[in-house]
């Protein structure tokens, strides 16, 4: 059997942070390959290195045995390459039609009704269905990977990569992924899987490349391994096991304990107008950690900016005791509130102030960092030395600006922040993304330290195992509505996602 | 440094002895010639700092906004309407009570002229760039008409009120023959380093700075981005304003058709150099003010003087590219 | 549609007036020595170049959309006085191209504009381009490529613009282009970034600006307004436009987004 793909000594720096150093790897055609390992472990670039999106530092590309440089994506898709990305490329300007076909139109002129004729047949073939005129911006999560793979058969790819594809899905809609994954096999087409989600490895692929670090620990078939072997390459430990549900018994609280946060009748419009988040009712009580399951879109990010007070909203929230719908973010700031957002570099850090002045933001008035209205610069710097030191943030200096550090390194810079300046309600929006095990690990742990202290939480993951595995309570929402499932059954909530 | 940088330094010199050649004039004749006409003679160094005054108070201004994420080009507008108003306020209260009143009146001025356009940027959306632009226009009819076939004309043949009394104005504190310096000029350096001071050591100037770096963190940490908005372009209309007034009281005596070279608009320019230290205001100040007298020499050697607005904006722009390199990551 | 042809691109342009300054310039220098045909393409020409520069700053260097817009304005204004100054540019008896001929383009341009961006390939990719380059890019398609014949278009359009003042008022002086192209820019604004709602709002300013001559002289609701509340009358305007909620929430994203 040949290879489709054969990528030789792959090396990636970006400065001094090694992505990738000297990465082979060999994709047998007409098979379904899984790269896996943790967060920051490379597989995303080594993939976007296949794609053209990234030039390798040194290396040899090679896809269906020809050499290959590219110099940008359009050169991969020409050679018959095709990757759906892990935060889609779908534009929700455009049409789901003029998605499909942007940057493959076929001619200069554009024909709408021969486009459309292709686009349904396609549709066809895999099982899906659109409405093409429709503006893409209706899509949820699930739709637009369906759509993203008919942009791989638009163009003809032969070859299809697609990174963390279930990172959004909920259960059911990812077996259906797998389908569709099934069926563009058997037709011929060789598919790569980038994924830190062992089972679906272990049940769907038939090779497997683990990284580790930036370099290949191993390559094997995998009918020759298992879930704890695989495990202990992606962490470097043998032996390691991966927490399991049982593994971690949370005592029951003492049930008549004074409530944290009381959601009552909150709802919250989009910026469209439609009330993304309906009537939400939650209380969350001191020492409570909560998760919130679903999948991406239906109230989630309208939830986290209620509470903050980012967001225009009816109903009540009680935080600590007090009414705070008419505060302003600072109010409820002051009240204990402590945030990690969703995306540090949009919401969470300023990038080009250095990680002392970034770690006062949200705490810039708060005893120690400020004396009255001036800044506190000694106590400051103090500050901002024990945040990195919490999670052992790696940086090349406190004065450096908060560019010069790695996503994860960011991240736990921004975990530490809100887990260090005695929060009294934590509102998290996925905590450890771009964190690697030992990473999230620590993050949770600490959260589970600070809720034994009297913190609640909640925390707001696509990722349900995570949140089973470290959450006393999940609710679940589902197009706006908040419901709390009656057992931890991880198929019942995860029906309940899409129900 | 940069390969793409230098080529744009050397571009950048290319044009402008292009441009020289062009006039048959070496460079060393055109830079003595902005040299004499600037710092050449007490009196050129005179008005060279006279010409720095306004251009650093209103690079205040517009620097005060830009660190707030906000380009006020209007700077302009809020500078007239600020010495307009000083003016008329002056003339009605001599003596020092008219120096006093003159600058609340101007602040006040140059803050309501600063206002729709923050309004309209935090609430609305609206690109203040184009508001504070258009308001400038309308200043610039506004006060023409005020002393043209308005009221605050004085009686004559020139379009200018009347003149201030000299108890009126603000005092030189150094002059020996032909030199002179203006408190106003002390004034405004001292103004400087006081932005500066509370920009970096106060918690109300991080959280303006936050705005203006990344608005939804600043959100998210507490700072309410479109109040900051508004009262960052109050205040950098109301110091505009002030410019206005000082500029009537410490040099011009009173308003007239015509009373802003441009000021304004270079003050953008000012600040765009400053970047992101308030006591840089001071050398770029300086440059512009010194540029802009010595470029009155330069038409004596047959060089049109738009040549120095091209060399400063081609200066901007240089800074401005060594200050868009990205930053290496370290971990 | 120099305006559109940009921001559509999600490239920020500020400079219009500066560009439409640099070509009214230029044509009024060259027509004497050229004819109205040679100056029209040298000022094209000159134009495109500025507005290159313009892609270069922002595209290359990575600077900030609006501080290369405003500095483009001001090396524009620099220049033109320096070149006007050196070679006696007159403010009258410049040979041009009849002002109805550019009219008529400025109506037909826009209509252009749309069936472009609507039926072909390029015009999709222009859409794409604003308003997500990173996406865009992962489609295969190369979003400087995409800016920098936008840019090209925007010289051109705005070129033409300049030539027409020249040619309407018959001369070059300086600083004659007196804020149109930031007014162009709030006609787009207001015009939510689609052609033919911004030919709307061009009209709609035009018309403001010539109330100037047509009501000089006379009384408004008994009172005599002085010719400069006439003149002030289309700046007013574009302040209240934006002030209003017209053309807000259809910005393309990436607008400014490297």
């Amino acid at each position: 059997m040949s290879a489709a793909v054969s990528l030789k000594g792959i090396t990636v720096r970006f400065g001094a942070v090694h992505a990738l150093e000297g990465v082979d790897l060999e994709v047998t055609a007409g098979t379904l390959h899984a790269v896996v390992g943790e967060n920051g472990a490379g597989k995303t670039t080594l993939m976007r290195v296949l794609y053209g999106a990234q030039r390798p530092t040194e290396g040899a590309v090679a896809v269906e045995g020809a050499e290959k440089h590219f110099s940008g994506s359009a050169e991969a898709i020409a050679a018959g390459v095709g990757m759906v990305s892990q935060h889609y490329a779908i534009i929700p300007e455009l049409t789901c039609l003029q998605n499909l076909m942007l940057g493959a139109e076929g001619g200069v002129m554009i024909d709408l009704s021969a486009a459309r004729e292709r686009a349904e047949g396609l549709a066809k073939r895999m099982g899906f269905q659109f409405e093409w005129d429709r503006p893409a911006s209706d899509l949820g999560p699930a739709s637009a990977q369906k759509l993203e793979i008919l942009k791989l058969l638009w163009r003809e790819a032969r070859i299809m990569i697609l990174d963390e594809p279930t990172a959004m899905l909920s259960p059911a809609d990812g077996e259906a992924l797998f389908g569709s994954l099934r069926t563009l096999v058997d037709a011929g087409a060789t598919v790569i899987l980038v994924t830190h989600r062992l089972p679906e490895v272990l049940v769907h692929c038939s090779w497997v490349t683990v990284l580790r670090g930036g370099k290949r620990v191993a390559d094997k078939a995998v009918s020759e391994t298992n879930a704890s072997e695989l495990a202990g390459l992606i962490v470097g430990e043998a032996g390691y096991v991966l927490d399991s549900e049982d593994v971690r018994v949370r005592e029951v609280r003492d049930r008549d304990g004074l409530a944290t946060l009381v959601l009552r009748n909150l709802t919250v419009r989009d910026h469209r107008g439609h009330e993304a988040l309906r009537d939400a009712c939650l209380e969350i009580r001191v020492g409570e950690v909560v998760g919130v399951a679903g999948v991406d879109g239906n109230g989630q990010r309208e939830l986290f900016q209620a509470i903050v007070g980012a967001a225009k909203q009816s109903g009540t929230i009680v935080l600590d005791g007090e009414d705070v719908c008419g505060n302003s973010p600072a109010g409820r700031i002051a009240r204990g509130l402590r945030l990690i957002p969703e995306d540090r570099h949009e919401q969470g850090v300023v990038e080009s102030w250095s990680l002392e002045e970034n770690s006062a933001l949200g705490l810039q008035r708060r005893a120690g960092l400020a004396q009255g209205w001036k800044i506190d610069q000694a106590g400051r710097r103090s500050w901002a030395q024990r945040l990195a030191d919490r999670f052992k943030t790696k940086h090349g200096g406190l004065g450096l600006p908060m560019a010069s550090l790695s996503g994860g390194n960011q991240q736990r810079f921004v975990a530490a922040r809100a887990l260090e300046s005695e929060p009294k309600l934590l509102l998290a929006f996925s905590p450890t993304r771009g964190l690697d095990i030992k990473g999230a690990a620590d993050v949770y742990a600490a959260i589970r330290e600070r809720a034994q202290a009297g913190m609640a939480a909640l925390v707001v993951s696509f990722d349900l195992d995570e949140l089973l595995l470290h959450c006393d309570r999940i609710v679940v929402l589902n197009h706006g509505k908040l419901t709390e499932p009656p057992s931890r059954d991880r198929d019942a909530i995860g029906r309940e996602m899409v129900a | 440094m940069n390969a793409r940088i230098l080529w744009l330094v050397l571009g950048s010199i290319g044009v402008v002895l292009g441009a020289l050649a062009v006039c048959h004039v070496g460079p060393g004749v055109a830079f003595a010639a902005l040299l004499k006409g600037s710092l050449g003679t007490p009196n050129g160094i005179t008005k060279s700092l006279e010409n720095t005054t306004p251009l650093l108070l209103a690079g205040i201004a517009v620097f005060l906004a830009l660190r707030a994420g906000l380009f006020n080009i209007g700077a302009e507008g809020q500078f007239l309407v600020g010495a307009l108003a000083c003016t008329a306020v002056a003339l009605k209260f001599p003596g020092v009570v008219g120096i006093v009143l003159g600058t609340v009146a101007a602040i006040a001025a140059g803050a309501a002229w600063a206002w729709p356009a923050g309004a309209i940027k935090a609430y609305r959306g609206g690109h203040e760039v184009i508001t504070t632009i258009m308001l400038n226009s309308v200043a610039t009819l506004l006060t023409g008409y005020m002393v043209g076939s308005g009221p605050m004309r004085a009686g004559g043949g020139d379009t200018t009120t009347a003149s201030l009394t000299d108890a009126t104005r603000l005092p030189a504190v150094i002059h020996s023959g032909a030199f002179s310096l203006n408190i106003a000029l002390p004034l405004a350096v001292a103004m400087t380093a006081a932005l500066g001071w509370w920009l970096r050591k106060t918690v109300s100037g991080y959280e303006l700075r936050a705005v203006g770096a990344n608005p939804t963190a600043a959100l998210y940490a507490g700072v309410d981005p479109r109040k900051t908005a508004v009262r960052a372009m109050l205040a950098s209309g109301a110091v505009a304003g002030f410019a206005g007034a000082v500029q009537v009281l410490a040099y011009e005596g009173r308003f007239y058709a015509g009373f802003s070279p441009g000021y304004g608009f270079d003050a953008l320019g000012v600040a765009l150099l400053a970047g992101e230290s308030a006591l840089a205001l001071i050398p770029a100040a300086l440059l512009f003010g010194v540029l802009a007298k010595g470029a009155l020499n330069l038409q004596f050697v047959h060089v049109p003087k738009g040549i120095t607005t091209v060399i400063l904006a081609l200066l901007i722009l240089i800074v401005a590219a060594v200050r868009a390199k990205g930053v290496k990551k370290v971990a | 549609m120099g305006g559109y042809a940009s921001e559509r691109s999600g490239v920020v342009n500020i400079g219009l007036e500066g560009l439409m300054l640099t070509a009214a310039c230029t044509a009024a220098v060259a027509a004497p020595h050229f004819g109205p045909g040679g100056a029209l393409a040298i000022a094209l020409l000159v134009t495109v170049v500025i507005s290159v520069l313009h892609w270069m700053a922002t595209q290359i260097y990575r600077i900030d959309h609006v501080i290369s817009g405003m500095v483009l304005n001001l090396i524009a204004a620099g220049a033109t006085n320096f070149v006007a100054s050196l070679f006696n540019a007159s403010s009258s008896g410049v040979p041009h191209f009849p002002v109805v001929l550019y009219e008529g383009l400025a109506i037909v341009l826009p209509f252009l504009t749309w069936a472009y961006v609507r039926f072909t390939r390029g015009g999709l990719r222009l859409v794409a381009t604003g308003a997500d380059p990173d996406k865009a890019r992962l489609a295969g398609i190369v979003p400087e490529r995409v800016r920098l014949a936008a840019l090209v278009v925007a010289g051109l359009f705005t070129g033409l613009a300049g030539a027409m003042l020249v040619a309407y008022t018959d001369g070059f002086t300086n600083d004659m282009t007196a804020g149109r192209g930031y007014i162009a820019l709030a006609a787009l604004v207001v015009g939510g970034w689609r052609p033919l709602p911004t030919l709307a709002a061009c009209l709609a300013f035009g018309i403001l600006t010539a109330l100037r001559v047509q009501y000089a002289g006379v009384p408004v609701l008994g009172v005599m307004p002085p010719s400069e509340f006439w003149a002030a009358l289309p700046y007013l305007a574009t302040v209240i436009a934006l002030a209003g909620l017209l053309g807000r929430g259809r910005t393309p994203a990436g607008l400014g987004k490297p």
